[in-house]
């Protein structure tokens, strides 16, 4: 388990180093500088704003600096959005909000989203199965946006439930977004555990269960849930990065003051280094809670052996 | 005779089971299983019939496909949805499986008809200890007995079925465990409310052929002990001659030969069963003499033939064979076959003793 | 003695001597049977090649035949569609800005203001009206009126129509109480009057945007670039992970680790990142490319605007992965049998080998894999654009629209929800076709 552990945040380590690097080249292969846009300065101040970020070394020194940088969690400043507010600092700021968001949602969509599958497996073939299948299809077809405006134009503003401008700390004002951005999660969750409930109805133990003569519900739920739940957690890390991904439409749609709107907000004004803070924190934390995920598979699944590592 | 489930540590080797040797255990008549898929109905199982006497050992033979392990899985209730029982009658003790209801199947298995499976890899489940699965089996029949009781049994059957250091055992996941080991856990699951009847579908396949032989010598041992009626699915001639007491052997669905398992090695009387002994490797055998595969593939189960199943792949096929399914001859003590052969030697037989008299 | 021993086997077959009791045997029913007469007696089910057998699977699942019509449908829609329509979807068209899909006819809108002015003394203006009149007179008075100035009256007079007034009566309450009926689609007030000159107008389904862009041919063209979209990224995901796939399963050995290691990695960078990453940075170099010259990759550029570039690298870049895995998963699998040991044996090259042999048993999950790649790749789409960093102009898909469309949804919400309508049925149907595709391409996966 120690070899795999480290082998794992290794492997995370030199992800975030990829990550790092695609985005330092990436900002440099924009051609001019970042302060054209506006008024074009003129040529002395261009060079003062290029000595004063370090934009006139060598590439290579400057990706040195940089993630020197980074490991002291300086992410570099703003140069548009908050004129020289530490990327970090806004980051932190605004990242809360999201967080509060996004994990109330992944919460429902699994708490609902799995029985539903377990449900639907049990049932499979009655109209129960059927009727969360359609769900479930509709659920995974429709865009975020498409359920964000929706649940914002049927029940948000004046005469209807909810309020029309979010609040922060107002209860009534995270009802919607975390339904709509758990939704997708949910949908998708739920057809994960169907069909791997299935699978493992159909495995040869549950032949051996059956012929044991136990109870058809003992089969289902001890039997059979143990191991479609071990697959299913496997889905679980990319739905948290998609569910990250799926606040930035969710933020922008309902107006919540949250990192992922911001940060939607800083690529049409261009403020790359907010821009790539912000793409490397959310990064580092998709990549994080990834590998969450994966060692707490290893711990459910006995059929790893937790001494040797490697299956 | 109800009294099959016995919390005795003594294995019910008891005097009921030696009352009940020679009466039937298992009787199966004209059984039809047929499978309803989207291309159409498939007769896995065309009309078997035979008995089971208490303590017997039966082997079923055949390749895959013929409808042995449907057989197998009607008699403990355990077809998949498109498998139907269409007809015939399976009784047990007396009592028509077929017509027991759900909850009366689900006590019948595991407490009266134990079954063990192919590929021990597979058949246990991986994320439960053994010993767990163990009182599992015991507690789905005996409500009542403790926690401490049920470990205490299943360690038994454990050490029964030659498997040391039980206790460490107990808590281990069937994945530390080796195949051969891991099908006696199979096996101890299957024993431990002692059945009458424990159906082997071919439990040594999936083995090394040194394990198949300890697995072997293990049921063979634990009947002894036990008396209980085995079937023997298979399609491997060496075992059954090893553990049975007679064969069947059945071909696309149907019984084709049946008898005690020395007239069947030494008196064949059905082209099919002969074409097997002659595609098994002997040890008795001249060197010179060859391994004979039967030629040809079994017949197309979505829409059968009339007339006999092996007839295509029958070097000695008559025209009749091709219209009529054979009639079963008597040939010799309990020994049946199902050829046109048999049909005219019998004829012969009968038109000489009456043109004699 | 036979009758003991029947009993004691308990069949119900016929014995020895009921046959010997039949007289109808057949004249020589014991002879020989001839190898032709053997041969006729198989009847093998005819064998149905495989796309035959996967064909009849798909036409007997009704969800997945009824999904592939609407898909069918909304495509005719989206492809056919704008040569029925005589506006393009930049065309502004004067007069006929903010149109609603539903009109009145010329008599009912008489009937209304005349109700109104009755009601409320001065005729409704519309915002330019009101404007214009405040301006009016704003000068006559001797000032200017500010910008906010005239966003407010804009704002009431907008309000007075669509019904916010307090105690004035609105064009809403005309109309309840003159019981007059919505006549279907959008026509402006000087199309109306063509329409009653008795010239052909063509009506705005939809209604129009701010802009007086027609609304539905707006749609179909963007109901067009995503299916596009959709199938181009499906196709460069199987190219890519088709061959990176095949060759990291094929080679085996440290290639087949060093390409896993690099899948691993890519399988670990959070792609919408990386697109929203690419489509911020990249924007302003292909700006500047497209304005280096005339050649045809400029135009193809200004064509497709940095955006959806960006989108198709980050495709080609990230997106192959999961298909990669699939394939080399099925090689290796394929690998180990028989057959392809036989094809080596025999001396097949390997490039042969992988056409030949083993491309051909997994065509079924590359089908179906690289089909659902196609409503994933439009979600996609849909999402970035809706965030403004997708398709942009001059193209425009489904996700822009509706993203126009959020500015206006308290007033026009129609204009967001016909588009996602469209949108999210044609990813349904997608989808749901694409698991009817699975289940019949690939029998063995079905429970």
């Amino acid at each position: 388990m120690a070899k795999y552990t480290l082998k794992r945040v290794l492997m995370a380590l030199l992800t975030l180093f990829v990550v790092a690097c695609i985005t330092f080249f990436l900002m440099h292969a924009i051609p001019g500088n970042p302060w054209l846009s506006e008024k074009t300065p003129s040529e002395a101040v261009i060079n003062a704003l290029n000595e004063k970020y370090g934009l006139n070394e060598p590439l290579i020194v400057q990706l040195g600096k940089y993630l020197g940088n980074l490991l002291r969690g300086d992410l570099g400043n703003s140069i548009k959005m908050q004129k020289n507010r530490p990327v970090l600092d806004i980051i932190l700021e605004m990242f809360p909000v999201s967080a509060q968001v996004g994990v109330v949602a992944i919460l429902w969509a699994v708490l609902v989203g799995v029985p539903l599958g377990c449900l639907a497996a049990y049932r499979r073939g009655t109209w129960v199965d059927s009727l969360l299948r359609v769900i479930c299809t509709i659920g995974i077809s429709m865009p975020g946006f498409v359920v964000a405006t929706m649940l914002l134009h049927l029940l948000c503003g004046t005469g209807k439930p909810f309020p029309a401008l979010f609040v922060s700390g107002s209860l009534a004002s995270y009802v919607l977004p975390c339904a709509a951005l758990g939704f997708y999660p949910m949908c998708y969750l739920s057809r994960q555990t169907r069909t791997a409930m299935l699978d493992a109805i159909n495995q040869e133990y549950i032949k051996t269960a059956r012929a044991k003569g136990l109870k058809n519900k003992k089969i289902i739920f001890k039997h059979a849930l143990r191991n479609a739940l071990i697959p299913v957690i496997t889905y679980l890390g990319p739905q948290i990065a998609f569910t990250l991904c799926g606040g930035f439409v969710v933020e922008t749609v309902f107006s919540i003051p949250g990192l992922g709107r911001y940060f939607i907000q800083s690529i049409q004004n261009r403020d790359y280094p907010l821009i790539m803070g912000t793409t490397l924190f959310l990064a580092a934390f998709i990549i994080v809670m990834n590998l969450l995920v994966d060692l707490a598979y290893k711990l459910v699944d006995p059929r790893i052996n937790l001494t040797k590592g490697e299956n | 005779m109800e009294n099959v489930q016995q919390h005795d540590k003594k294995l019910h080797d008891s005097a009921h089971a030696q009352d009940a040797l020679g009466k039937n255990l298992l009787e199966v008549k004209d059984l039809q299983v047929s499978f309803f898929t989207p291309a159409g109905e498939v007769k896995a199982v065309g009309g078997i019939s035979y008995n089971l006497k208490y303590g017997e050992v039966m082997g079923i033979v055949g390749e895959s496909g013929s409808g042995k392990s449907v057989e197998a899985y009607s008699i403990i209730g355990l077809l998949q949805s498109p498998g139907k029982v269409i007809g015939g009658s399976i009784t047990f003790e007396g009592e028509d499986v077929l017509a027991k209801s759900k909850e009366e199947m689900i006590a019948f298995r595991g407490s009266k008809v134990a079954m063990i499976f192919q590929n021990p890899m597979t058949c246990l489940n991986p994320v439960y200890t053994i010993g767990n699965q163990l009182i599992e089996a015991l507690k789905a029949h005996d409500k009542e007995v403790s926690k401490e009781e049920a470990a205490k049994r299943a360690m038994e059957m454990l050490e029964l079925v030659g498997i040391n250091n039980v206790e460490k055992r107990m808590k281990q996941y069937p994945h530390e465990l080796s195949g051969g080991m891991r099908q006696r856990v199979m096996i101890a699951m299957g024993l431990i409310c002692h059945p009458q009847l424990l159906i082997a579908d071919e439990p040594t396949t999936a083995l090394d052929v040194t394990i198949q032989a300890q697995i072997l010598e293990l049921m063979k041992q634990i009947q002894k002990k036990t008396h209980m009626g085995i079937i023997f699915i298979t399609h491997n001639l060496g075992v059954v001659a090893e553990i049975c007491d007679k064969v069947s052997v059945m071909y696309a669905g149907k019984m084709v030969e049946q008898g005690p398992v020395d007239d069947i090695f030494y008196q064949p009387s059905h082209p099919y069963t002969e074409g097997l002994l002659r595609s098994m490797p002997r040890v008795d055998a001249e060197s010179y003499e060859r391994l004979i595969p039967i030629e040809g593939t079994p017949v197309d189960m979505l829409n059968p033939p009339e007339g006999c199943p092996f007839a295509p792949r029958c070097e000695k096929a008559m025209k009749i064979c091709l219209q009529k399914m054979p009639p079963y001859v008597e040939v010799g003590e309990g020994h049946r076959s199902a050829c046109w052969l048999r049909v005219q030697e019998q004829l012969n037989k009968k038109k000489e003793a009456g043109g004699h008299e | 003695m036979a009758e003991k021993k029947k009993a004691a086997f308990g069949s119900l077959q016929p014995d020895i001597e009921d046959i010997l009791s039949w007289n109808d045997l057949p004249q020589g029913a014991f002879e020989s049977a001839t190898a032709a007469e053997r041969e006729s007696f198989i009847q093998d089910r005819k064998s149905v090649s495989y796309w035959k057998d996967a064909w009849r699977r798909l036409r007997k699942n009704t969800v997945a035949m009824v999904a592939m019509v609407i898909f069918l449908l909304i495509a005719l829609f989206a492809f056919v569609g704008p040569f029925f329509v005589p506006y393009t979807h930049s065309q502004q068209i004067r007069g006929s800005e903010s149109l609603d899909p539903w009109h009145y006819s010329l008599e009912d809108q008489n009937r209304i203001s005349a109700y109104l002015e009755e009601h409320n003394g001065v005729g409704l203006m519309n915002p330019d009206e009101a404007v214009a009149h405040a301006q009016a007179q704003a000068e006559a008075e001797g000032k200017t009126l500010s910008r906010a100035e005239i966003a407010r009256i804009r704002a009431q007079a907008t309000l007075n129509q669509t019904g916010g007034g307090e105690d004035r009566k609105t064009a809403e309450d005309a109309v309840k109480e003159l019981g007059i009926k919505h006549k279907p689609f959008g026509y402006s007030q000087a199309e109306l009057e063509r329409k009653a000159a008795g010239e052909d107008v063509f009506p705005h389904v939809f209604g129009t945007d701010d802009l007086g862009r027609d609304s539905m041919v707006r749609i179909m063209v963007g109901a067009r670039v995503s299916i596009i979209v959709g199938i181009c990224a499906a196709l460069l995901v199987l190219l890519i992970g088709a061959i990176y796939g095949s060759v990291s399963g094929y080679c085996g050995g440290t290639v087949d680790a060093v390409m896993q290691r690099i899948v691993e990695l890519i399988y670990s960078i959070p792609e919408v990142l990386v697109i929203l990453l690419l489509s911020a940075t990249l924007k302003p170099g292909l700006d500047e490319f497209q304005n280096s010259g005339n050649g045809p990759l400029q135009s193809l550029v200004t064509l497709l605007g940095s955006n959806l570039i960006s989108m198709f690298i980050a495709f080609g870049m990230l997106y192959w992965v999961t298909m990669s895995r699939i394939i080399r998963g099925q090689i290796l699998q394929l690998k180990q049998q028989e057959y392809v040991t036989a094809a080596r044996a025999l001396g097949a090259k390997g490039g042969r080998i992988i056409k030949r042999h083993l491309l051909p048993n997994c065509i079924g999950q590359i089908v179906t894999t690289t089909f659902l790649q196609i409503p994933s790749a439009i979600f996609l789409e849909s999402f970035l654009s809706f965030l403004g960093v997708g398709v942009s102009a001059p193209l425009t898909s489904l996700g822009s629209i509706c993203s126009e469309g959020l500015a206006g949804l308290s007033s026009y919400p129609y204009r967001l929800f016909i588009p996602a309508a469209i949108l999210s049925v044609m990813i349904l149907t997608l989808n749901l076709f694409g698991d009817g595709l699975r289940d019949a391409l690939d029998p063995r996966l079905k429970k």
